[in-house]
This record gives C-alpha cells, structure tokens and sequence, in this order.
C-alpha cells in the first residue's frame, strides 16, 4: 500500500511503498530511500486473525467494541431527548441484556443500531416520559417498520410489559415541534405554544371518547388537533382560510396526509356537539364548527350527554314508528322467511328492557343480515350507523367483493370427476407448443440482455 | 377402464397408508355436520315463530326447552350447510335470544350447568363429537376463512415437467423452488416442492382442504408420477367474526397486559396471545376478531368464547 497519509520524516514526501522484496516488510521513501517504518517478523494474517473475536479470551478481558460504541450511542440518544438519568441507566441496562441476548448478538450492525433505539423507547415508556416510534424512527433515520419489528422482539426476548403511549401525553411535546409562535411567524398567524398544547389536549381527549384515536397512528391525529386548535383560538377568516398543507409550511412541519381524514372526522364529531348547544341558531357544518370550538370543548361532556340523550330519543321514537307498521304486518303467518322488521323490533325491545339509560350502547344485537346476502351488506354496519359515535371503520366500511359461494356440504372423500381433472392438464399439442414458446422467449430476452 | 383403475389405486393408497389418522379424521368430521346444522336451524326457525314470546329460549335442546324440537331437525336438516350463509342470520337470532337469556339468569344458569356446550351432552374432550360454538354467553360463530394443510405424495417430483404438463401451474425456480398450483373448485392454491410435499392452502373448511389436496395429488398422478396421499394434517385455521361493539384496545391492554400487545403505531388491532387453547387473536377497534393458529375448530370456538366475555366488559366506557 502507498502510504496514504504517511510522510517520510526524510524528505517530507508521501511517496511511501510498501517493500517487502525482503523477508521483512519494509515502508521505504521512494525519493530518499529511508526507511519509514520496519515491519514486525511476525504480522497478523490478512483479515485479521483466524480465530474470531468471539472464541477468544479477548471476550472476558475486553468488552466487545460494539457493546461499548452501543452503549455510547444509548446514552447519546438519551442526551438528545433530555430524558433523565433514571431512564438512561435503564435503557442502557437493557441494551447490554439485549445485545448478548442470542437473538441479537449477530444481527447487523445496522440492526444494534435500532435496537439502542428501542431499548431507549421502552425506558421511556415503563418510567412514564412518553414519545412515540416515529420520534425514535426520526431519531434513528431508520424505516418505522424495521424499529416496530426490532422493539416487538426486543420486548418478547426481555420479558418487558411496557405500558402503551397514552396520546394525549404526547401531544404537548408533538406541538413543541410547531413553530408556530410569535418568534416565527407574523402575530395574526401565530399562537403562544402553551394554549396551543392546552387546546389541543382538549381536542385530542375528545377524539379519543369518541372513537377516533383508538387503532389509529397518533401522529397524524395529533397534526389535526394542533391545526384544528390553532384555527379556532382565533378563528379569523385568514386563519379559516388556511389549509393544512399551508399550516404545515408554515410551522414548518412535515403534512401528513391522513391528518386530512382526522380532520374531517373531528370536524364531524364537533359537530354532532354543537348541534347541542342552545345559543346557536344558525346550522352548525364542518366549515362553520371552528368557530364553535371554544364553546364545545369547554362544555364538552354536558354537550356529550345531551347528544346521546337526544340520539337515544331519535332512536326510540324511530322505534315506535317502525312499531306501528309492523304490527300491522305482523299478523301474517311468518312460517317461512322471517319478518325482518318484526324480528328487528322484538330484539330492540328485548335489548331495551335491559339497558334503559345507555343512548350509546345501541343494539349489538340489531339483527343484521337477513337471507339476501345483498341486504346484509347494507344493513351489516347498521349497528355502527345508529351509535351517535362509533368508529369511522364502522360507520364507513370498505365495500368488499362479496365471496364466490363455493363447495357446501363436502365430506372430503367424494368422487373426483377424472374431467375435472383432465381440464388440468395440457393437451400434448399444447405442451409442445408451450414450451416452443417459452424458448422462443427466452432467447429474445438473453439477446436482448 | 383407466378411471376405475386409478379410483382403486388412489383409495387403496389412502386405506394404507393413513388408516388411522384418516378415521380419526372422519370421526370427527362427519358427525359434525348434523348436530351443527340442526341447532343451527333450531335456532333461527325458533324466534321466527313466536314474535310475540318474550324469551325464546328455542335454541336450547330439547330436554331443556318446552318446545318440540324432532320436527323442525329434519326438514332443515337438508337446506343447511355447515360454514357460510346461514350462519351470521344465526348470529343476530341468537345473540338476541342470548341477549334474552343473559337478562334472565335464573333460567340461563341451571340449563348450563353442565359445561360449556348445551347440544352437546358429552364434555368437549370428547373426540367424537367436537365443541358446538352456542353456548348461553355469546351466539356468535367465528366463521372459517383459510385452512391451510400439508400432505406427502411420497415420490419425488419433477417440478419443469409439471409446470410444463400441467395448465393450472406455475414454477419460477429463481423466485421460489416450488410449483404453485391452482383448481377452481374448492378455490385453492398449492405449493408442491420437488421432495413430493404439498402445502394446500385457501379452503373455507377441513373437508375442503382435503378435497383440494385429493385432487392436487390426483393432477400429480395423472401427469405420470405415482403420487400417494399421506400424512394429510391441518396445519393451521384462521376464523373471523363481529362481535358488533367498539371496543376500547387501551382499555384491554391495560388489563390484560401479559396476553396482548397493541402498537397502533404498527398495527391498528390488538394481538391477544391466548394461553390455553394456544390461539392468536388480532381484535380490531370495530369489533371484529381473527382467531387463528388452531389445528382444530374445537379451539377456536373455545378462544372466541373465552374471549367474548372479556371484550363484553370493555363495551362499556
């Protein structure tokens, strides 16, 4: 090897050779002939010795290098989220169990990287200092789904039952990330941080009661409650005419784009709150609730209790009219297909008797599918459509292809028809034909390559 | 002439060489059907005739209940078929009526005091007659949705010839070393590898697998190769159902911290892993639930009922 970076204490020049015409290998200046350095008798092999680290007796008096550049990196992280030591000492006992661990004291070094991550992750999580996998995602600038899988098996190898990220928690330490006060951007637009996070709190328990954090990814939600938050602290026709994405660029975040959907879902459920209170007149839509906001979720659970109450009574006078049309049906014989109303309404009544005062816990039982499968697709998710809230997935489900009916009543050992079987087979024409084909195209392909 | 030949070459195969697991098998299976599809029928024909009865408890057996119940058995006996269809109309049926009879619990309790199954007089462990899925608690039936089953034709196999021979096939051995095979009816797909295994995968139930793999192995024979059926095993079931309540999955994992793991962040259900029987579930905020990792229905039924009255406590803010 020429001597990179080595100059020759002669003469200065870096034109270094490595000699070894003799039995010992020599690093000699070209221009002056001195010797820079004289080579051991004995060199390690090439690529290091032939006995690897592990079997050494380098492991019990040395520590593995890795163990303690990953050590270091634990402790950077935590340096960087300012946890407390508490934590740190923690996240970096469990990294020294996880890595001598034999599930990943051979996994890349890639890998040992993620998982000082996930150690930190779950020392944050069991000593209540909440941030979420896409912080340690960010954090770590590795794919969210590769830290998901490392931190699953981490947390199975290690026998730790770290409790969830409550999302309301994080939320104040989300919206740090928004510059969105009066330092950044001009004072119309902008908004003291600390009312931001309040509001957005507020906004976030309240999606929470109704259904749309629970299964979701936060971090979208949390986006929505700021945006939302921050339009409605002072909803001026300029900040109502904000769209999330100028909001983003703005406050200099990055959009995401399901928050558009946590936004219309919110919007509706804010809504459905300020349909309730008295002192509005006119009629309250997703592009006139901002202004509502305020009112809504400073009240919110008196408005929470008249709305189930006034859905429960909806529900029960729908009832009563659906009732009278089928009593008066009801007087035909129901020998053989069921009538569907009739049913509907005695498994309501049942279900009423018992649960007098729970507006909200509509009927499970609502019988759902009637013979005509085409009708049970449209009444499958009626059981979501009369809760006043429910989970967006059930109030809108995806529209799936119904299922080819297929083999009923099979036993396993019937007949097989040898047609059936035939229809499987190539015809001896066809094969030859086939394979023809097959050479042909692969020719083309190897002269195209 | 070469049909009947091949007919008795192929059951002779099976009467070899799998005697034993085979009517295990068949014990089990076949008596299945009927008692299945008669409560099944009871069930809804029951509160289809008395609207006006307060509970109907009709989906009881016969020596619980006070109707007559030899009737109605054999006249629905014939239209019913044992998975699909009919049985989410059973579910709204009965989860009324279990509604009905969990308000009720003086008359519930002492009818199932004698276990888990009410049609079933034999306790589940039984090998004879599997666990029936109605129970007083939840009325709800996990449907079947994928089995997947191995089986051994016991002869090597030239996989360039079958892809070749065969129209249904396809082998990319760069990709995966083995053919993937397809047939209609029942709609299934298998992976047959060049040691002669078969993995058959997509049958809606456990006759259905076995249907398919008997014609996999049939094609295997027809193209030349003298393919046996042995060792058939359902490796695994995957079963869905809706239980028709939100649930709260904060609420769970909280509770029930040692079983289940839930990262919406990853995943937008929980996965509950269940002790005893050894059965997965992923339980979704809409109240729909995957069960799988049975070998057998029995456990699945038994999960989904050991499982419906904790989501039941979650129901509930």
């Amino acid at each position: 090897m020429s001597g990179a970076g080595v100059s020759c204490p002669g003469c200065g020049s870096s034109n270094i050779v490595d000699d070894d015409l003799y039995s010992q290998a020599q690093m000699v200046c070209v221009d002056c002939g001195s010797v820079v350095s004289e080579g051991v008798l004995a060199h390690d092999p090439n690529g290091g010795s032939d006995v690897s680290y592990s079997w050494t007796t380098a492991v019990t008096r040395k520590p593995c290098v890795n163990l303690v550049k990953g050590l270091q990196r634990v402790k950077a992280i935590c340096r960087i989220l300012r946890v407390n030591k508490e934590i740190e000492d923690l996240s970096q006992t469990y990294y020294k169990q996880a890595y001598q661990h034999q599930t990943f004291i051979k996994v890349s070094l890639q890998k040992k990287e993620v998982l000082a991550g996930c150690c930190v992750l779950v020392s944050c999580r069991l000593l209540n200092w909440p941030i979420t996998m896409a912080t340690m995602s960010c954090l770590l600038d590795a794919d969210p789904m590769v830290v998901g899988v490392v931190y699953q098996e981490m947390v199975k190898v290690l026998r730790i039952e770290a409790p969830i990220v409550n999302v309301t928690d994080v939320v104040e330490a989300h919206s740090q990330e928004y510059k969105i006060s009066l330092l950044h951007v001009p004072e119309q637009l902008a908004e003291n941080s600390k009312d931001l996070a309040k509001r957005a709190v507020a906004l976030v328990e309240l999606a929470a009661d109704t259904w749309i954090v629970t299964g979701r990814k936060p971090i979208p939600i949390m986006m929505a409650a700021i945006y939302l938050a921050w339009q409605s602290l002072k909803p001026s026709k300029q900040r109502l005419k904000f769209t999330l994405d100028r909001f983003c660029q703005i406050a200099k975040v990055n959009k995401h784009r399901t928050a558009l959907k946590r936004i219309t879902e919110m919007k509706e459920v804010l809504c459905k709150l300020g349909r309730e209170i008295p002192w509005v007149r006119e009629e309250v839509t997703p592009d006139n609730v901002v202004r509502q906001v305020d009112d809504i979720l400073k009240n919110r659970y008196a408005l929470l209790r008249r709305a189930l109450r006034t859905h429960e009574d909806a529900l029960q006078a729908e009832d009563s009219v659906t009732e009278e049309v089928a009593s008066s049906q009801a007087s035909e014989p129901v020998e053989h297909t069921p009538n569907a109303s009739a049913v509907e309404l005695y498994g309501l009544n049942s279900e009423r008797t018992q649960q007098p005062g729970d507006g909200n816990e509509s009927p499970c039982t609502a019988p759902e599918l009637q013979n005509d499968s085409q009708e049970s697709q449209e009444s499958a998710p009626n059981w979501g459509k009369r809760m006043l809230f429910a989970p967006p997935c059930v109030t809108h489900p995806k529209r799936r292809r119904a299922g080819l009916p297929g083999l009923q009543d099979v036993n396993g050992d019937e007949e097989i028809s040898d047609s059936e079987i035939d229809s499987y087979i190539r015809t001896p024409r066809e094969a030859r034909e086939f394979a023809l084909t097959q050479k042909i195209l692969s020719l083309s392909e190897s002269e195209k390559s | 002439m070469d049909e009947s030949a091949l007919e008795r070459y192929f059951d002779d195969s099976i009467a070899n060489d799998s005697c034993l697991s085979l009517e295990e098998e068949l014990g089990v299976q076949s008596p299945a059907p009927v008692p299945e599809d008669s409560s099944f029928l009871s069930g809804k024909a029951g509160p289809s005739r008395e609207p006006g009865e307060e509970l109907d408890l009709s989906f009881l057996p016969d020596e619980l209940s006070t109707q007559e119940e030899p009737g109605r058995h054999d006249d629905t006996a014939l239209d019913t078929s044992q998975d699909s269809g009919i049985h989410p109309d059973y579910n709204s049926r009965d989860s009324t009526a279990a509604a009905a009879a969990a308000a009720d619990p003086q008359q519930g309790a002492p009818m199932l005091g004698i276990g888990a199954s009410p049609f079933c007089p034999m306790t589940p462990m039984t090998p004879m007659t599997p666990m029936t899925p109605v129970t007083e608690r939840s009325g709800i039936i996990p449907q079947l949705q994928n089995i997947v089953s191995t089986v051994n034709l016991g002869c090597p196999l030239d996989l360039k010839f079958i892809a070749l021979q065969a129209r249904n096939a396809e082998y990319n051995p760069k990709r995966f070393a083995a053919v993937i095979m397809r047939i209609r009816e029942p709609r299934t797909t298998a992976l047959i590898f060049s040691s002669g295994k078969m993995v058959c995968t997509g049958a809606k139930s456990e006759e259905q697998s076995r249907l398919a793999a008997r014609k996999y192995a049939r094609v295997v024979q027809k193209l030349g190769f003298p393919a046996r059926f042995l060792d058939f095993k359902i490796q695994n079931m995957v079963a869905s159902c809706d239980v028709c309540f939100p649930i709260r999955l904060e609420g769970l994992v909280l509770t029930h911290q040692q079983f289940s793991s839930y990262e919406p962040e990853l995943f937008p259900g929980l996965i509950y892993r269940m002790v005893k029987p050894r059965i997965v579930l992923l339980i979704f905020v809409s109240g729909k639930v995957v069960l799988t990792g049975a070998k057998e229905r029995a456990e699945i039924y038994e999960a989904f009922e050991n499982i419906y009255p904790i989501l039941r406590g979650f129901r509930k803010q």
